[in-house]
């Protein structure tokens, strides 16, 4: 009996401890899997893309309308040819004065469309236009670096069509520290109080050491067929306050300054075709306000104060700083077509490095989307999410989100 | 006491042993099992020492969670008060950590189980008092854990790959104070014992219950059966558990 018993207990302790093989982890694989996710691969791109012909807007009463630079007559021509030290002016139009002071040319327009064709190179130079006329800037193969300020700054309030003549090269540089003239802005190297339209096949590379690349305090369009490279280390790439429209060409902005953002719309921002990439490689800006307290300015690849609208074209947005994020919005944020991709890998000490952060609605009806944030949210949305029902994929995962139609 | 009454009073102690788990467990509060068994040696009359080997399980009996191997020596200093000393060689199976970022929804770390070795040595008082067949004994424990330091998995969801991660070596000390009670019933081969053991370092971390029966057989044998229940202060880093323990010992 006694012999039963304790075989029977070495048979319950044995089948016990054999039963004692199982794990008691959770089954993690399926979630590990999901966040195992390599960020689309995002890079400085700068060939050449086929796009369908520029048509200009023909009719008069089209909003548009002036923002073609076809649509003005440009009889009136001056030549800038810059060299070295100075810069030589060929060329009289009735009301207009030039003043040269070695390679530094001020121009006071009076008159109205004026086409000017700048060329040559200077290391110390800069142009700067004064008058409300519209006019115009063929960069014809241009480098202008200015030490203490903008290379090109437009005091006036009417269009600049900046032309990039076929096949140049054009190079504008702002310097560390800017001279500044009292009730002047001068934000950026290329910097304009109006709007700003670029047009032309050439290729223009604005670098920026002291504050912005390329801004205006009105709005900025760029048509296709322009090539346009931005590197700030300074403040924001390419801004504009009151919009920023998109309807071609080749942009690359590259920015790493404390709290700068890539390409900031202050107004309405629409992209309706081209290809933009921006990569904004800086960190979260702390700083103490004048009552003592802390605040902080977080970066973004693309930061819009209203409507972002895509239609058509290429985004590519990338921000790898600390709290960078890919799409800042502080409105809606609404997707028809194109294709959107945005990549946040910075970490998140200070702020968080979030894929898409909107403050009001996002939307989806047509086109390709996809988001990723390494160490944060890759789509943050303080409104509603819509997403149009005919979509071929949507899925939403933990780093990466990717809707396509 | 009858034979009738010594039969009637065993058979309700093993039954409130075996029964004692259930009404204690809870939902968030583990099940387990302690297997031991050893040798003990009378060096001299007041000298002897021993070797135990231990096998631990959770999860409701369904994983391993340590294998230990034991060696102490104790010493009678008096008739009622014994010093002893000891070293455990303990493999633990460490259980899985997941930590969540400051919103408590997203995933920040997981640490999967892993197999550690931790090595612990102990002194010990106990002081006993007989009053006629229960003998009230209180134990004393001092004991240090030491944790040799090694790289286990990690993975990181921020970074969105495993990774390498140290544990540091650690020490920790804990004072141990048991309090049982045993009852030598005339002409019975079973003898209930009870104890409460609290486990404190600057404050009681874990106390313990156990509520059991040992019988020996010929002097050489020696067995037991028990319930322990662990229930511990801080629950976020260890669960309560209920154990159902069985242990031999062979003395020569």
């Amino acid at each position: 009996m006694k012999q039963i018993i304790h075989y029977s207990l070495l048979l319950v302790v044995m089948s016990l401890a054999l039963s004692s093989c199982v794990k008691d982890d959770t089954d993690m694989a399926d979630i590990i899997a999901s966040y195992q996710v390599e960020p689309a691969n995002i890079e400085l791109d700068f060939s050449a893309l086929t796009e369908a012909p520029d048509q200009p807007v023909t009719d008069e009463n089209d909003s548009a309308y002036n923002d073609y630079v076809e649509n003005s007559p440009w009889n009136k021509v001056i030549n800038i040819d810059f060299d070295g030290n100075n810069a030589t002016v060929t060329g009289r139009v009735a009301g207009v004065t030039i003043q040269t002071s070695g390679a530094h040319v001020t121009v006071i327009n009076m008159s109205g469309p004026v086409k000017f064709i700048v060329s040559g190179h200077t290391t110390d130079g800069s142009l700067k236009f004064y008058g409300d006329k519209r006019f115009q800037i063929l960069l014809n193969g241009a480098e202008i670096t200015n030490p203490k300020g903008a290379a090109i700054n437009n005091q006036g309030s009417k269009s600049l069509y900046v032309v990039l003549a076929d096949g140049t090269t054009n190079r504008l540089q702002d310097g560390s520290t800017y001279t500044d003239v009292d009730e002047e802005d001068q934000k950026a190297a290329l910097f304009s109080e109006g709007q700003i339209i670029f047009s032309g096949k050439g290729h223009l590379a604005t670098i920026a050491v002291g504050r912005g690349g390329i801004r205006s305090d009105d709005y900025i369009r760029i048509r296709p067929g322009v090539s346009i490279y931005v590197n700030s280390t300074a403040l924001d790439g390419l801004r504009a306050n009151d919009g920023i429209i998109l309807d071609g060409g080749v942009i690359n902005v590259e920015t790493s300054g404390l709290g700068a953002k890539g390409v900031r719309s202050g107004g309405v921002m629409t992209v309706n075709g081209g290809r933009l990439i921006a990569v904004n490689n800086g960190n979260t800006r702390e700083d103490t306000s004048d009552e003592g307290l802390a605040d902080t300015t977080a970066c973004a690849a693309l930061y819009c104060d209203s409507l972002l609208v895509v239609t058509g074209g290429t985004l590519k947005l990338k921000a790898t700083g600390d709290g960078g994020k890919g799409i800042n919005g502080k409105h809606d944020a609404v997707i028809n077509g194109g294709s959107t991709t945005v990549v946040a890998t910075g970490t998140r000490k200070v702020k968080k490095p979030k894929g898409v952060k909107l403050d009001r609605n996002f939307s989806i009806t047509g086109g390709y989307f996809y988001t990723y944030s390494r160490r944060s949210d890759p789509l943050d949305v303080a409104g509603n999410t819509d997403i149009a029902t005919g979509y071929k994929t949507c899925d939403f995962g933990p780093k990466a989100i990717i809707i396509a139609y | 006491m009858a034979r009738s009454q010594r039969k009637q009073l065993i058979a309700t102690l093993l039954l409130m042993l075996c029964t004692a788990i259930f009404p204690t467990l809870s939902h968030a509060d583990d099940a387990g099992l302690i297997v031991s068994a050893g040798v003990s040696r009378k060096l001299t009359k007041k000298l002897s020492m021993g070797f135990d080997a231990e096998f631990r399980s959770r999860n409701n009996f369904r994983t391993a969670s340590r294998v230990g191997l034991a060696a102490d020596v104790s010493y009678k200093v008096l008739p009622w008060l014994k010093a002893s000393g000891g070293y455990d060689l303990l493999f633990d199976n460490n259980q899985e950590k997941l930590t969540y970022q400051d919103d408590g929804v997203s995933y920040n770390n997981w640490r999967p189980s892993y197999w550690g070795v931790r090595h612990r040595f102990n002194v010990s008082l106990t002081g006993s008092y007989k009053i006629q067949r229960v003998e009230l004994s209180l134990r004393e424990r001092w004991q240090y854990t030491y944790r040799p330091s090694r790289v286990i998995d990690n993975f990181d969801f921020d970074e969105g790959e495993w990774e390498d991660h140290e544990v540091k070596g650690k020490g920790k000390n804990v004072l141990r104070s048991r309090l049982q009670v045993e009852w030598d019933i005339p002409k019975c081969k079973f003898d209930p014992y009870a104890s409460v053991e609290l486990h404190s370092t600057r404050q009681l971390d874990q106390t313990r219950v156990i509520v059991g029966v040992s019988h020996s057989l010929k002097k050489k044998h020696n067995f037991k059966l028990y319930y322990r229940g662990q229930y511990y202060r801080d629950k976020s880093d260890d669960t309560n558990i209920h154990m159902l323990g069985m242990g031999y010992t062979y003395k020569f």
